[in-house]
């Protein structure tokens, strides 16, 4: 006779021994091991505040004949918490997927259930193979005012919990990010970068759904970045890096009319076309660069403070420069 | 259908496509902002909830990707019709019920009246191109709105507003659309295949 049971951690728990009277002289193993005698209260098995380690195989032997008369798997656990629930469409207009997870685990089996109610209409979250908690909908209907309410409960031997998402179809709509980010130098210019990307290959149709671009760009000597967004292209020249600098770069996505910017893209790192290096000392070398007519490091044509809030979201293309970093310019050409 | 496939006329089509698409743009981007003030000035909740409100075409659609070109442009000229003739409902409303006290909102509607106005007869031209034309206008009036109290009526507003905003999403995809080389468009069923 053989089960399992579950039991919440910092319960106090009571196995009998079957059928088996009261009185009757029995032997419980736990695991194989023995347990001993202070822990029984005649043939019960008597465990207070379990923990975590006294999950496993419970066994009771009758005394003298030590035929097995019980066995029981005792698994400790918690009922469970809450669970973080996500949905996104990186995918419009083809449907969204919903993921979640446990905030805390809870160290026995837990099943999940998700319904997705679109006005008066079920529908459909089919499963995914991998990963496991995910599942994805197909949009039936677009352009529709009407939120999508998404409710996901867990339940185990313990309890059950469940938390619910309601949405729109355009506020979770948050594209991958751009793929394939390349810059190179550009020849004989020693203040470019050519920087280009492709669209997310999870974005389905990219001609009837285009995608704008936010890109961000720093010297790797430098904290801050600069941006440039841009309502079409794949590709950008960077023109105002400095000379001889290695710059780290990244771009990111988002659908031109609805939705979130994507997480940014794998960075990229390129340094701009330098001149042949001459074999000059260090101090030669910042003495040759002070004197020479053509720096190649030229303080920026405007220095004009830009607004923060006109860097995103505006269609014109828009470069910000702050004060400090001219002054901080200045000092990176003696580095 | 024939006409349609001549290349000057798909150079016209895409033209009319790319003006109608920033025409949408704009009027999307105008329509959030006159959503924003009539929310603000008829002191109403921005996330209250407006049940389909009668009469108002709505943007919501299954199977998009599988309309025709002509599909799209009929649906959507049908609701700018009666987006026109809502708009002019509500203008004239609010003129009745705050007379000068809110010349802003008043101005903002008239602004957005004038955009869904050019959109409509954007989409006749295109229409045309289609050698199909537009449908003659009669019939399309929406019913008087029920008589409705000042706050219901408010509510009805805020409906309005919203589903033209989705709309204007609607019609820059369904442009986009129709602007993709043939396939998209000429290669239809049969041209007498609309709803």
């Amino acid at each position: 006779d053989s089960h399992t049971q579950y039991e919440r951690v910092g319960a106090d728990v009571t196995m009998k021994c079957g059928s088996m009277d009261w009185d009757a002289a029995v032997t419980w193993t736990a695991n194989g091991t023995d347990i001993d005698e202070s822990h029984l209260n005649g043939s019960y098995l008597i465990l207070k505040n379990v923990d975590l380690t006294q999950s496993g195989q419970y066994s009771c032997y009758e005394g003298s004949s030590w035929h097995l008369k019980y066995q029981t798997c005792l698994r400790v656990g918690t009922p469970p918490k809450e669970p973080v629930l996500m949905c996104r469409s990186n995918n419009y207009p083809k449907g969204f997927y919903c993921s979640w997870h446990l905030p805390t685990p809870t160290y026995i089996p837990n099943s999940f259930n998700i319904s997705v109610i679109h006005g008066t209409r079920e529908m459909v979250c089919e499963k995914d193979a991998f990963p496991k908690n995910r599942c994805h909908v197909r949009y039936l209907q677009l352009f529709s005012t009407v939120k999508y309410k998404v409710t996901l409960t867990v339940t185990n031997a313990l309890g059950k919990n469940s938390t619910t998402l309601t949405f729109d179809e355009v506020a979770i709509v948050k594209p991958d990010p751009p793929e394939s980010v390349v810059a190179k130098p550009v020849p004989n210019n020693p203040r470019r970068l050519e920087v280009s990307w492709q669209n997310p290959s999870s974005w389905p149709d990219p001609e009837s759904f285009p995608l704008k671009f936010f890109l961000r760009y720093r010297p790797l000597i430098l904290d801050q970045w600069q941006h440039v967004e841009l309502s079409d292209g794949t590709s950008h020249t960077i023109t105002d890096a400095y000379a001889g600098k290695e710059y780290i770069i990244q771009v990111a996505a988002k659908d031109n009319d609805i939705g979130t910017w994507s997480d940014w893209s794998v960075a990229v790192h390129a340094t701009p076309w330098t001149e042949e290096p001459k074999h000059l000392t260090t101090e030669a070398q910042i003495t040759e660069t002070t004197s020479a007519s053509t720096s190649s490091f030229m303080p920026p044509p405007t220095t004009k403070i830009c607004d923060k809030g006109a860097v995103v979201g505006s269609g014109a293309v828009a470069v910000c420069w702050t004060a400090g970093l001219v002054l901080a310019a200045y000092g990176v050409l003696f580095i | 259908m024939a006409a349609s496939d001549s290349p000057s006329a798909a150079l016209r089509r895409r033209d009319l496509c790319s003006r109608g698409i920033r025409l949408a743009g704009k009027m999307r981007s105008d329509v959030v902002d006159l959503l924003d003030t009539y929310v603000e000035r008829q002191g109403l909740d921005a996330s209250a909830s407006v049940a389909a409100v009668e009469g108002v075409p709505v943007a919501a659609v299954e199977r998009w990707d599988e309309q025709t070109g002509t599909q799209r442009l009929l649906e959507n000229l049908a609701a700018y019709r009666a987006f026109r003739a809502l708009l002019a409902q509500m203008l004239e409303e609010q003129r009745e019920q705050l007379g000068e006290a809110d010349a802003a909102l008043g101005r903002a509607l008239a602004a957005v009246l004038l955009q869904v106005s050019a959109f409509a007869y954007h989409l006749e031209e295109l229409l045309r191109l289609e050698s199909r034309g537009p449908p003659s206008e009669e019939g399309a009036r929406p019913p008087p709105p029920p008589h409705l109290g000042l706050f219901e009526r408010k509510l009805r507003g805020l409906g309005v507003l919203r589903e033209l905003a989705q709309w204007a999403v609607r019609s820059a995809r369904d442009l986009r659309q129709l602007a993709k080389p043939s396939p998209g468009s000429s290669s239809a069923p049969s041209p007498a295949e609309s709803p």
